[in-house]
């Protein structure tokens, strides 16, 4: 299905993208992702493609919002028979839950399921529509992590089961590997749309590697081309990158590179080839504990984000203030295009 | 005393009825919709929770009266008991409207939002998500006006006098017997008044327990 939306409040929007299968919407908090969602479901002014000029009663779109808005004095069952009628209504309102796996619950209500549950049953409810479109709003936001993956697991094979277009929204990038297909909003338009790995591996904007993980990047200035790429000149430091389209010398640009993908030098393992080009001496400021990784902040000629996974660290046992040297592997250096100068 | 206490009822009565036909739609849009100049229009609302009731009653008076504002518009009712009746509706108005406020406050905008995505009509959308939301909230606010216009003694004095049958409720005759010095009688009368109370207290406190359990179960 393909969306032509434009809103102009609460923010200016033009939202062009595709929807096909399970489709997410990668934006920062306060990028419109949710007034698009609205304006979709037909419960914010906006004029475009699809259901133009529709009343919400009359589009027949799925809307889950980050809430999941069940009727809290409704058994699961009532909520999930919500949007049916005729004396069908509660057995077939039974086969939605069965589907997402709640049957057993159906007669609770809402404050007797949890956060997961909830959901599931919202998703039941949704689907018993019929809906031409499923749009879902940050639906793992409030889960824990054991939870998100399952939700996002029974999202994805539910979806795929119907043939439903789905548009989910989220700021986590783990949601958004999960895509068939991801498309970024930034500055009030979607910015790259494609398969997700290729939206990770080469994001077309600096603020969309920045929402997909890319923590150090850097402005430079294209000093020369070399064999099979460029080498950038950032301050005093001169790294080289791999590039099919190199632009022209002295040309600024932005390069970057994950802070999973830097490496640390061990003294006693010397690297060869074009590794050694890409050499930083530098300090260890602060490490930090994240989960079953560390993130370091080194400084040196460039100030950088480093993960390091814990048996790693486990092995070379660094302490704030050790001098160390770190490698920028050239095919893990990236290239934005110059309109991320912005 | 059967009299003056069948008056008051009769006034509670329509007076709390009146209130939710007319309380109902008001806090419902004071909730859910754009009102403009609404800080303003709460506080006339709310006026006469804190105005003196003979204050209100004085100025109904000069209204109603037959060469009064309203009064030569055919509304000359001091005196009479649709008098007393406009009185306590405007004189319990914030009490309806507060609880009735509260009870649609406690309702998400997003279910219903949520409702129309599902194809529910206005009217499917009040009977099945709405109404069963704040019924207890509702009804409690009834309830109370129904108590209040039943203690009401400032404003039906002011408008109505004292003339029995007409206007005479239960407190004003209370009232009237203690003056006569007949002690015994009053004595009858309020303990009805004491008994009746705590029954109106116990469903309201009842109520607004149900009500709780209902949109305390919304919590996320």
């Amino acid at each position: 299905m393909e969306i032509d939306y434009r809103l102009e409040r609460p923010l200016k929007l033009h939202a062009r993208l595709m929807v096909t299968g399970l489709t997410v919407l990668l934006g920062e908090s306060g990028s419109g992702k949710t007034s698009l969602l609205r304006a979709l479901a037909g419960l914010l002014r906006a004029s475009g493609r699809p259901f133009d000029g529709l009343r919400p009663e009359e589009r027949r779109v799925g809307f889950l919002p980050q809430g999941y808005a069940l009727v809290p004095h409704l058994t699961a069952l009532e909520n999930v028979a919500l949007p049916l009628a005729g004396r069908e209504a509660r057995a077939e309102a039974l086969r939605w839950l069965e589907r997402v796996e709640l049957a057993p619950l159906a007669l609770r209500r809402p404050a007797e399921l949890s956060g997961g549950e909830r959901q599931r049953v919202a998703l039941a409810r949704a689907l018993a529509l019929r809906p031409r479109l499923l749009l879902l709003d940050e639906p793992t936001s409030a889960l824990d992590a054991s939870t998100r993956e399952a939700a996002v697991d029974l999202i994805e094979r539910v979806v795929r089961a119907e043939g439903l277009p789905t548009l989910l929204v989220t700021h986590d990038p783990y949601v958004a590997a999960r895509a068939r297909s991801l498309a970024v909003l930034e500055a009030g338009t979607v910015r790259q749309q494609g398969d997700p790995e290729q939206v990770f591996a080469r994001p077309a904007t600096l603020g969309i590697a920045r929402l997909v993980g890319f923590s150090n990047v850097f402005a430079g200035r294209v000093r020369r081309h070399v064999e099979g790429g460029v080498e950038i000149a950032t301050g005093e430091v001169v790294v080289y990158a791999p590039t099919k389209t190199p632009p022209p010398p002295d040309a600024p640009v932005h390069w970057g590179v994950r802070p999973e993908e830097v490496m640390i030098v061990r003294p006693d393992r010397p690297l060869a080839g074009p590794v050694a080009r890409n050499r930083l001496e530098v300090q260890v400021r602060r490490i930090v504990r994240k989960g079953l990784a560390y993130t370091l902040r080194v400084e040196g000629p460039l100030a950088l984000d480093v993960t390091l996974p814990r048996h790693v660290q486990d092995r070379l046992r660094l302490a704030e203030g050790d001098r160390i040297e770190v490698a920028l592997k050239p095919r893990y250096v990236h290239l934005f295009s110059s309109e991320a100068s912005s | 005393m059967t009299e003056a206490f069948l008056l008051s009822f009769r006034l509670a009565s329509l007076t709390a009825l009146t209130l939710l036909v007319l309380g109902v739609p008001l806090a419902y849009a004071l909730v859910f919709k754009r009102v403009p100049l609404k800080p303003l229009l709460e506080a006339v609302l709310l006026l006469p929770l804190t105005l003196p009731p003979t204050v209100l009653g004085y100025y109904l008076l000069v209204l109603l009266a037959p060469e009064g504002v309203l009064g030569r518009w055919g509304l000359d009712w001091a005196f009479t008991f649709q008098g007393i009746w406009l009185g306590s509706v405007i004189f319990s108005l914030p009490f309806a409207l507060t609880a009735f406020r509260e009870a649609f406050q406690a309702v998400e905008p997003e279910v219903l939002e949520v409702a129309r995505t599902l194809g529910l009509s206005t009217l499917k959308r009040w009977r099945r998500v709405l109404l069963p939301w704040v019924w207890p909230g509702l009804l409690s606010g009834t309830l109370l006006a129904f108590a209040h216009t039943l203690g009401e003694f400032g404003v039906v004095l002011m408008i109505g006098g004292n003339l029995p049958g007409e206007t005479r409720v239960a407190s004003i005759y209370i009232f009237d017997l203690v003056q006569a010095l007949e002690f015994e009688e009053a004595a009858r009368a309020a303990s009805v008044f004491v008994l009746l109370s705590f029954v109106l207290v116990l469903g309201v406190r009842f109520l607004e327990a149900r009500w709780r359990s209902i949109t305390g179960s919304n919590a996320r």
